[in-house]
């Protein structure tokens, strides 16, 4: 007991690296940016603040919050409003699969415009349903197909949204799609 | 008073003319399903209705619209409460609590009680509206850019209640917010700030693709690489369970004064829903006995910024009609409704056509208690998606996000930053930045800006003009009472453990 309490204790006083890093690198990009906002403030009206007033003003401000920040993992200032008086315990990550998701996410929307939402949205749907734990392949195969068809009568049909058809022969692939289904 | 009591008899006969009622069941439909989903706001949905009304009478158009904006403003926290996915900026104090709620094993009664506190607080709104209109509008009329700024700047000092753990992260998030909302083209001065010459970044960060980032492809990550779980989560159907009334009587305080701050806040042109559910969220953490449990899945909470939210709709649309002036972007359409009529919001509309005036006002009182109905419906609908493997569930979400992120301004640049601050959100979620202050800042910054501005511009650049109007002045120092109150708070507790310790 004494031993978690001592533990407990030295958790509250001693901030980590990791805690301080987060609060310093801000404190730099608001630097960086206050830097930046004095050279882009040329000729301010006279007797006015300003496009650049309330940026300058803001940026100040986040500088201090990092600083407080900073001062607050020393101190211990300003915690407990809602604290219970530990950390919660983080959940374990699995790295590779945050990872993985990320690269699909990213490469949905760099391919959305090149091989068109249809298409885009079909294999997005199939490998992070497969990352996300979904291994039947008759499930994936189906449920994105259906998927997909599903949100292009309800986003292309009814709301006319102009989904990104693609480039080159996808989209005259999309179009092609569009009349097979009734959508145009 | 006879009179106004037999308009609204004639009103009342009115709404239950098949077409007015079939209006206000397919607005209530229309609206609380674009409400929920994200990406399709309530304002889009008034403006996709808007061209069906060339084809109908003024009374049976707006009975359409104002159900629309009644649905609208509640459909969004059927999926914050459910999948933590605000459908507008304006439910995210109900995700807060209603989705922590939800976690908890209380999704029906969260569904439930959510609806109950929008219908009610609607209802009592629109009744206020019914009876107080005139003298209302005057008020509201009365406020200049210093009251403005110093509403929003109440908005703003609810970050210190809304920050979770600690202070100093609250406030780091909501000035990020804050920054982010002044890049593009500045309001008042017409300069590009931060824009690094790009034109698309002209048009600034819009705060729907943040909203939809941080919350619903942040919590999307955050729940599918957790190592303790395989990718399915228990399948179950929540049935929506509306609360008793003993449990609504034990909320009545939250209640009242979610439905003075939602109706006073959206009387106000230019402020409405999001900057009243933000307050009255706060307000409501400052006066609880048990400040530390917001954010943790409190009923308060959900009551205290769902009654409001529906509470604004009424406020909303008393200057509108007393006055004519839109003070938001569903009462301008609605606006546009009545000009496209040949009829004239304002004072006289009450003197030329009381009829449709008092129709409006009875319809909007019928239209919140339909919503009871169309919002168990719709929860039912939605509730249905929770049986769904969370594996499945977690793909047709982000495809949902990227459409809706799309759909904003159908840019794929929208799409980009949605992505990025998923992402962001994901890393804010691990390193215990709260994102709500962010989204606050990102939303309120704007506007605060833009009243600061113009009221230095007003009075020679003296900020102290803030604390000599009585209006402004109270805000103001009710403002700086919620900033420090956590810190005195503290310290209270500091005494007290020193004084047992000793």
């Amino acid at each position: 007991m004494a031993h978690n309490n001592a533990e407990a204790i030295q958790k509250r006083t001693a901030p980590s690296i990791k805690s301080l890093s987060g609060p310093i690198l801000i404190f730099l990009l608001a630097v960086f940016f206050y830097v930046l906002s004095g050279r882009l403030d040329e000729n301010p009206i006279e007797g006015q603040l300003g496009a650049f007033f309330w940026p300058k003003a803001i940026l100040i401000l986040l500088m201090l919050s990092c600083a407080f920040k900073v001062l607050e993992s020393f101190k211990g200032i300003g915690k407990g409003v809602a604290d219970t008086g530990l950390e919660e315990q983080a959940p374990e990550v699995n790295t590779g699969k945050l990872i993985l998701m990320i690269v699909v996410l990213l490469a949905a929307v760099v391919c959305m415009e090149t091989i068109g939402f249809s298409l885009c949205n079909f294999i997005f749907l199939l490998v992070f349903m497969r990352i996300a734990g979904l291994k039947k392949k008759t499930h994936l195969l189906l449920i994105s197909l259906l998927g997909t068809v599903l949100l292009l009568y309800l986003f292309v049909k009814v709301v006319y949204l102009p989904l990104p058809k693609g480039q080159w022969f996808f989209s005259d692939f999309t179009i092609f799609l569009y009349r097979v289904l009734h959508i145009i | 008073m006879l009179d106004q009591l037999a308009l609204l008899g004639t009103g009342l006969v009115n709404i239950f003319d098949p077409l007015n009622f079939s209006m206000i069941l397919v607005g209530l439909t229309i609206g609380v399903l674009a409400g929920a989903l994200p990406g399709i706001t309530m304002l889009n949905a008034i403006v996709l209705v808007l061209p069906f009304t060339y084809l109908m009478g003024i009374v049976p158009s707006l009975l359409l619209m104002t159900s629309v904006y009644c649905g609208g403003v509640f459909g969004g926290s059927i999926t914050g409460i459910l999948f933590n996915i605000p459908g507008d900026p304006m439910n995210v104090p109900t995700t807060w609590e209603g989705y922590q709620l939800n976690k908890k094993g209380f999704v029906s009664k969260a569904l439930g009680m959510a609806i109950m506190c929008s219908a009610i607080g609607g209802f009592l709104s629109a009744l206020i509206m019914t009876v107080a209109s005139p003298p209302f509008a005057k008020v509201a009329l009365s406020f200049s850019s210093f009251e403005y700024f110093a509403v929003v700047f109440l908005g703003l000092a609810s970050v210190v209640v809304i920050g979770t753990r600690s202070i100093g992260s609250a406030l780091i998030s909501l000035f990020i917010g804050l920054f982010l909302g002044t890049i593009g083209m500045d309001d008042i001065y017409g300069v590009p700030r931060f824009t690094f010459g790009s034109r698309i970044m002209e048009t600034g960060i819009n705060f729907t693709t943040v909203l939809i980032g941080l919350f619903a492809i942040g919590e999307v990550l955050d729940q599918l690489s957790r190592k303790n779980k395989e990718g399915v989560i228990d399948h179950f159907r929540p049935k929506t369970t509306l609360p008793r009334l003993s449990e609504i009587w034990a909320l009545r305080n939250t209640m009242l004064r979610g439905l003075g701050i939602g109706t006073v806040i959206g009387a106000i042109p230019g402020t409405g829903a999001t900057v009243s559910s933000f307050v009255s969220y706060g307000v409501e953490k400052q006066v609880s006995k048990h400040p530390e449990k917001f954010g943790t899945g409190v009923w308060e909470g959900l009551a205290a910024s769902e009654t409001s939210i529906n509470a604004s709709t009424g406020g909303a649309m008393i200057p509108l009609l007393t006055l004519g002036i839109p003070g938001s972007g569903a009462t301008a359409v609605m606006m546009g409704a009545f000009l496209l009529h040949g009829i004239q919001p304002g004072p006289l509309l009450f003197n030329k056509s009381p009829e449709a005036v008092y129709t409006i006002f009875v319809g909007m009182l019928v239209c919140n208690l339909i919503m009871i109905l169309a919002g168990l419906i719709t929860a039912k609908f939605f509730s249905e998606l929770m049986r769904v493997p969370e594996n499945i569930l977690s793909a047709f979400i982000i495809s949902f996000c990227l459409l809706g992120a799309f759909a904003l301004r159908n840019d794929m640049t929208d799409v980009w930053f949605m992505v990025i601050f998923g992402i962001v959100g994901y890393f804010m979620r691990r390193y215990d930045l709260p994102s709500p202050p962010m989204i606050l800042g990102l939303i309120l910054g704007p506007l605060a800006e833009k009243y600061f501005l113009t009221s230095m511009i007003g009075c020679g650049n003296d900020w102290t003009v803030f604390f000599c109007r009585p209006v402004s002045g109270s805000l103001m120092v009710i403002s700086i009472g919620l900033l420090i109150m956590p810190f005195l708070r503290n310290l209270g507790k500091k005494g007290k453990k020193g004084s047992v310790t000793a």
